[in-house]
């Protein structure tokens, strides 16, 4: 059997993240999730940025995304190369997610307002 | 050391452990590549039936014996099988498994449970299929497009257990090419630097890469599929606001990508077969290897040209009709330099070789056919008619499944330890190639002439009648010549000679082991050097196959 | 024939061109660019093919194998060899973009002053709405010679596409949404129309035919069309309301009992005479009827119903119907009523029609 590891400990077995290490990360993303709620319930309106809300919202999103590839999924301690693969998986998301919206935006004009029998049997729903 | 023989030699991975759980329980790559091959092509044949059914149904245009209903059913289900479960799995994982790892000079893949795991998500794949044709059958076409795949009314029950199942073929899929990926970048041994690699292994990495990159978005997009059809969600219903052309931006980001994933390995086989029946170094290695890996890249980027008449911007269609067209460079400088290679070569046209030469004409047609679907103003008028099906059939069976099919000759006495009648295999793929091109080259005409796809009548155009009989009778020959390939492969089985361990005089790794190798491949590290270098073999009579020269320098001495 | 095969393909690309080997005959404006753009890659093919398979053979024959020796000779690579023939193909590739976006923006693009026409695909028929004469054609379009013709479409409920092989225009059809196509007939004719995008059951049967008629008598045609149904007598009401009005019923109202967005028309005379029928309000429908009542008599509830859907909502639906105001004529609602009161003489059991317009039985 080959030895596959590179790493810089003779034990082999890598390095081991301590477990109340991971409990404080994941109290962490606890505690922002929990400001996400908050965010979605706060009316921004009187700071004048409406969209505030969902501004707040992805950029603790993106926070917390960031914290799991550190730290859960191990990238702070690995190798650059693993931390490029795993940012390059992300230009092919952007890259599609893109691309859809951008088409989807173009033709908006062409989309017939106000055919949605289902959403107007919801919205009747919740009205009463 | 050219043969490295195993310290018992009749001792080989078939007879290694004995008994039904050492199968099922295996972690050798080997019996894992055999349990695929025999589900694949079994999936094959039913697939093929339904095939047989579309086409004998066709031969009228008031439809020969299925009701509507049936005859949507049949393309679906037909779609379905050799889309997820053939094609796509085929090579990666019935011959990518087996070859892979002794190719390498490796012991096994990096993950052999996980592999394992691999194959018992094909089967709950498969399973998941059959309760779907158990509970209603599916008849949404086998691209499932919204909103006819939401609505309950219209589209039969089957359809969330085929979505489940297609879901965890995906995770088959990524598995496999998790494994492949790690196998190459960790286990290859001193001395297999990348550029010493065969170039069926640069195409099986390069299609793991695709594997892994693409699968998910499959795995979401009918997840959402699901909720949307149980929950009503409301992302690609258009009574809930949604969007049904998102739905085909989501699925064909992936299932482009996959059409990759069904050619590039089998791409890789045709560089080997042509190079070893005809002891000729493949031309233009760098090429070959960087050509795969532009490929699985600019495969990403192109999906759009599925989506011309669908309502896709202007903008769009024509910035995915300029991209496709960078796709089709790399594909065709592999079939100049496959040609190259044929040059001044020693060709005997034995079954591999046969089915190496009807991929290039093949996919030749199915390439040059392409241009006509990446060209915007051409592919108004032929998208969803039958020009598009005889171009995926071109592309997809006659160059995927040929070459897995080569793969399959060329590899079988190194599997089975067996050699097939070559008689036979040379009639049988002749009928391939022949009954291949009759049945879906009039598909071309049919389709620039008007007829539409997924057409179960065609009252309306009689005319089109003369082109599908020729169809069908080209499917005939196309069947038989199935047939006599599956009863002559069977056949050797048992009552085929033994073969020698390098009965064609490849220069790959997987020659230097013992047909069937032994369980563990190698007994000692092979020696690697010019997977292309055929100078150091000769022919041997006694053993029918090709041995090391006497006085050939080995790959440690080579000045490579 | 050989020889007429090879005149056609080099007259393949003119205006107007017949049928050839791989096309069928050019019948509208824009198809001149799209067959253009066809030969140029057909001819680049034709080139790429023989000289591929020229090779193949060549080589298969001159280095056949003989015996079991190796011979090892020949290049294994030539830099300007596998440059040249990288390049090359790409510029041809170029060439072919370039001449298919043209062809393809010619197809998009329609003229100012389009003449256009309202379509809706559903399954499995195509309706077609001259607005500009309110009239109706399903299963068959009539447009003039020689003018611009715009369809701006959508589906009533799953993608259909609209597909005219000989004016090579093709679009899908998405709900929710409009798309469009426009093309110029050349001649006069009868040309297929089929959909292209799978749409379930009935995709192959839904078919129509174009009729391309002489600019004059366009209007002729459609004036008659708009008002086919004024001179007829009751009696042939049904027949005529069955076939150019109920499909745009269709999608809500079936015709064989199942209960859908509304409630079938199956049998809804009957019902409805009978005062069967329970609102959203509470109010009955008995209470409605009879002298002195809201309205008097049956025929009085359905045409309110058609043109004010909201006034009444029957229990168990959601009160979707949009109003026909404005778009249904005071005869062609009494066409409709009549309809309900024969259903069972121009539709079966099943809910299929078996009238024609003009009141014969349908095959």
């Amino acid at each position: 059997m080959s030895n596959t590891e590179h790493g810089h400990h003779e034990s082999g077995l890598g390095h081991i993240v301590p477990v109340k290490f991971l409990a404080f990360i994941c109290g962490i993303l606890l505690f922002l999730t929990a400001v996400t709620v908050w965010v979605s319930r706060y009316d921004f309106t009187e700071i004048n940025i409406a969209e505030m809300g969902i501004i707040m919202a992805l950029a603790v999103a993106t926070v917390k995304a960031t914290i799991v590839g550190l730290y859960f999924m191990h990238l702070r301690w690995d190798r650059p190369f693993i931390a490029f693969i795993f940012v390059g998986s992300m230009l092919f998301v952007v890259l599609f997610i893109g691309i859809a919206l951008t088409d989807s935006m173009a033709y908006q004009p062409e989309i017939i307002k106000g055919n949605t029998p289902k959403v107007t049997e919801a919205l009747e729903k919740l009205q009463h | 050391m050219s043969t490295l023989t195993p310290n018992n030699p009749n001792d080989n991975y078939l007879n290694h452990t004995k008994g039904i759980r050492s199968w099922l329980l295996t972690l050798d790559h080997k019996r894992i590549g055999i349990m695929y091959l025999i589900c694949i092509l079994l999936a094959f044949l039913m697939g093929g039936i339904f095939a047989m059914m579309i086409r004998f149904h066709l031969l009228t245009p008031e439809g020969t014996f299925m009701t509507q209903d049936q005859y949507n059913q049949a393309f679906t289900v037909h779609g379905a099988i050799m889309v997820f479960l053939v094609i796509i799995p085929a090579v990666p994982a019935a011959l990518g498994n087996f070859v892979l790892p002794i190719m390498l000079g490796a012991k096994d893949v990096a993950f052999p449970k996980l592999n394992l795991f691999s194959w018992y998500l094909w089967i709950f794949g498969l399973v998941f299929f059959l309760i779907a044709l158990g509970s209603g059958g599916i008849d949404t076409g086998w691209t499932f497009y919204t909103p006819y795949s939401i609505d309950k009314a219209s589209s039969m029950g089957g359809v969330i257990p085929a979505l489940i199942g297609t879901f965890i073929l995906g995770f088959s899929s990524i598995f496999t090419g998790m494994n492949f990926i790690v196998t190459i970048h960790r286990l290859r041994p001193k001395g297999m630097t990348w550029f010493r690699m065969p170039l069926f292994l640069w195409a099986t990495y390069a299609t793991a890469i695709i594997q892994v990159l693409a699968t998910p978005v499959i795995g979401i997009t009918l997840l959402l599929l699901v909720v949307e059809r149980t929950m009503g969600i409301g992302i690609f219903d258009p009574a809930m606001g949604g969007d049904p052309v998102l739905y085909q931006h989501f699925f064909w980001f992936y299932s482009h990508p996959a059409v990759y994933i069904m050619i590039l390995p089998a791409m890789g086989i045709v560089s080997e077969l042509i190079s070893v029946h005809s002891h000729r170094h493949i031309f233009g290695y760098k090429f070959i290897a960087y050509s795969s890996i532009a490929i699985a890249m600019f495969g990403f980027l192109v999906w759009g040209h599925h989506m011309f008449t669908s309502g896709q911007s202007q903008l769009m269609n024509v910035i995915f009709s300029l991209i496709t067209f960078s796709v089709s460079i790399p594909s065709a400088v592999k079939v100049f330099n496959w040609l190259a290679t044929l040059y001044k070569g020693s060709i005997v046209l034995n079954t591999p070789m046969i089915y190496g030469l009807s991929f290039i004409f093949i996919f030749t047609i199915g390439g040059l056919t392409g241009l006509y679907c990446a060209t915007l103003a051409t592919d108004i008028h032929l998208h969803d008619s039958y020009f598009i099906v005889a171009h995926f059939h071109y592309v997809m069976m006659g160059s995927a499944l040929i070459g897995f099919l080569g793969g399959i000759h060329h590899w079988w006495p190194k599997m089975t330890g067996k050699m097939y009648h070559e008689g036979w295999g040379q009639i049988s793929s002749t009928m391939v190639f022949v009954g291949f091109n009759v049945t879906f080259f009039s598909q071309f005409m049919l389709g620039s002439k008007g007829m539409p796809r997924r057409y179960a009548t065609y009252i309306e155009m009689p005319e089109f009648q003369v082109y599908h009989i020729w169809s069908t009778s080209g499917s005939v020959i196309l069947a038989l010549g199935f047939v006599i390939c599956a009863i002559y492969l069977l056949h050797s089985c048992f009552c085929g000679k033994k073969a020698p361990a390098n009965p064609w005089g490849g220069r790959s790794l997987e020659w230097q082991c013992t047909s069937p190798p032994p369980w563990d491949n190698f007994a000692e590290q092979p020696e690697v050097g010019d997977c292309y270098d055929y100078s150091v073999l000769e022919w041997n009579e006694e053993e029918q196959g090709y041995v090391w020269r006497a006085d050939a320098k080995h790959p440690g001495e080579e000045n490579v | 024939m050989m020889l007429s095969t090879v005149s056609s393909l080099l007259l393949a690309t003119t205006q107007g061109a017949p049928a050839n080997f791989w096309l069928p005959k050019q019948a509208s404006t824009s198809a001149q660019g799209v067959d253009f753009t066809f030969f140029v890659i057909t001819w680049i093919c034709y080139f790429f093919f023989f000289a591929i398979v020229a090779a193949l053979l060549i080589f298969m024959i001159k280095y056949r194998r003989k015996g079991h020796e190796i011979i090892v000779r020949g290049p294994t690579h030539n830099t300007p060899l596998e440059l040249a023939w990288t390049i090359l193909p790409l510029i041809l590739v170029v060439v072919i973009f370039v001449v298919g976006m043209r062809g393809y923006l010619d197809l998009r693009e329609a003229p100012a002053g389009s003449y256009d026409i309202q379509v809706t695909g559903q399954k499995w028929s195509w309706t077609f709405d001259h607005t500009e004469y309110g009239a109706t054609q399903v299963g068959e379009l009539t447009v003039p010679v020689g003018t611009p013709v715009r369809l701006l479409m959508t589906s009533n409920d799953v993608l259909h596409s609209l597909w005219i092989p000989d004016f090579r225009v093709k679009q899908d059809v998405v709900p929710g949404r409009y798309t469009s196509l426009w093309f110029e007939a050349l001649a006069v004719g009868d040309y297929n129309l089929n959909c292209a995008e799978y749409c379930g059951k009935d995709h192959s049967k839904m078919f129509s035919i174009v009729h391309v008629v002489p600019k004059e008598e366009f209007p002729v045609i459609m004036t008659k069309l708009a008002s086919e149904y004024e001179d007829m007598s009751i009696g042939e009401l049904p027949a005529y309301a069955i076939n150019r009005l109920y499909n745009r019923c269709q999608s809500c109202h079936s015709l064989d009992g199942t209960s859908g967005t509304g409630p079938s028309f199956q049998g809804l005379w009957d019902r409805v005479s009978k005062g069967e029928a329970e609102f959203t309000s509470g109010e009955k429908l008995s209470n409605l009827l009879g002298d002195a009542t809201t309205y008097n008599i049956p025929e009085n509830y359905i045409r309110t119903s058609i043109l004010d859907p909201q006034a009444h909502i029957v229990q168990g639906y959601l009160g979707s119907m949009p109003s026909f105001q404005g778009q249904l004529k005071d005869k062609q609602i009494t066409a409709v009523i009549e309809m309900f009161k024969h259903l069972d003489e121009v539709t079966d059991a099943e809910g299929n029609i078996t009238v024609n317009p003009d009141g014969t039985p349908r095959q």
